[in-house]
């Protein structure tokens, strides 16, 4: 970084006209700056899953209630249940595939559920006590899928 | 006279200046790109240490309520621990027949108050029902139930739950 003054000033003639601004002391802040900065900087991306409460009441487009209401239970073991009351009243064990819960068949029966009542929006998820946090988080992630809507409920 | 030990190179300069301006560039370059990803809102949502969120596809963060955490050994509320937790678990005495414990909802309803203050000393500020819940991925639903009952009972009725956004 250099600079060249073009005429000399007072009766300093002569004198070299070629300079260099310093820019260490620059560097110097940079590198305490980037430092704090790296140290303190939280690298874990956060979002953020709506959940209301089901005893606050469901949320409808309307003032008429939902023709069905559905429950989806997480029982110990990955274990699915799924309740249909209202108008229809039903209940489908989605039983575990591979050790895991069957997220694909809960999905299916969801979106003929939607498809059939088109005016049920949400659904209201329990979960047994043992039931992990992460699985609760999964099973909700599933849900908003074919619903905007997922209620958490027990309580 | 004595040979120079460079041979042809005739005369260099004793002042040797080192060359940063490039440096310069490239810190100037690291320190927008920090700056840009530095999280800036009002908000700190970085988990307690050993805490590990559960993964989920989601939003970005855009809210700004009262913050709840569920590690393993305590439940705390803006950071400041509340109740005690035995390997994720409420003490017995600490529950009431409703599903809430009488610490939390102690505590709650002293953030609650505030808001309600607030709220009716400014009638722009408005009584918030959201309320943000950042827990384990071990933790039982129990605990959680029991966190979000005493919320519940107290108005705070739009749960966030924190999640590491995954893919």
């Amino acid at each position: 970084m250099s600079a060249v003054v073009s005429e000399s000033s007072g009766k300093r003639g002569g004198a070299c006209q070629d300079f260099e601004i310093n820019i260490a002391s620059i560097i110097d802040a940079f590198t305490v700056l980037i430092a704090f900065m790296l140290v303190s900087a939280s690298y874990l991306s956060i979002g953020i899953l709506d959940a209301g409460v089901a005893a606050a009441g469901i949320a409808s487009n309307g003032n008429t209630p939902p023709s069905v209401n559905v429950t989806l239970e997480i029982v110990k073991g990955e274990k699915l249940v799924l309740k249909v009351t209202g108008k229809a009243n039903n209940t489908i064990n989605i039983e575990p595939k591979s050790g895991a819960a069957d997220y694909v068949a809960l999905t299916d029966h969801m979106k003929g559920l939607k498809s059939k009542w088109q005016d049920m929006n949400a659904v209201t998820l329990l979960a047994d006590e043992t039931v992990e946090y992460k699985q609760v988080v999964k099973t909700m992630e599933v849900l908003r899928q074919s619903m905007p809507v997922v209620l958490l409920g027990g309580f | 006279m004595k040979k120079s030990f460079l041979g042809n190179r005739t005369h260099l300069s004793d002042e040797m200046s080192l060359q940063i301006t490039s440096m310069a560039d490239i810190f100037i370059i690291i320190l927008v790109f920090l700056l840009k990803s530095y999280s800036t809102g009002a908000m700190n949502l970085a988990p307690a240490k050993g805490m590990t969120l559960p993964s989920a596809k989601t939003d970005d963060l855009s809210v700004e309520a009262l913050k709840v955490e569920i590690s393993e050994t305590a439940v705390q509320i803006e950071g400041q621990p509340i109740v005690d937790l035995q390997a994720f678990r409420f003490d017995g005495r600490d529950l009431q027949s409703n599903g809430s414990s009488i610490k939390l909802m102690k505590a709650i309803d002293i953030h609650r108050q505030r808001q309600l203050l607030i709220a009716k000393a400014n009638s722009a500020v408005k009584v918030d029902p959201k309320i943000i819940i950042l827990a384990d991925q071990k933790a039982p639903y129990t605990t959680v139930k029991t966190v979000l009952a005493s919320a519940a009972l107290n108005g705070y009725t739009d749960f966030k739950l924190a999640v590491v956004k995954g893919e």
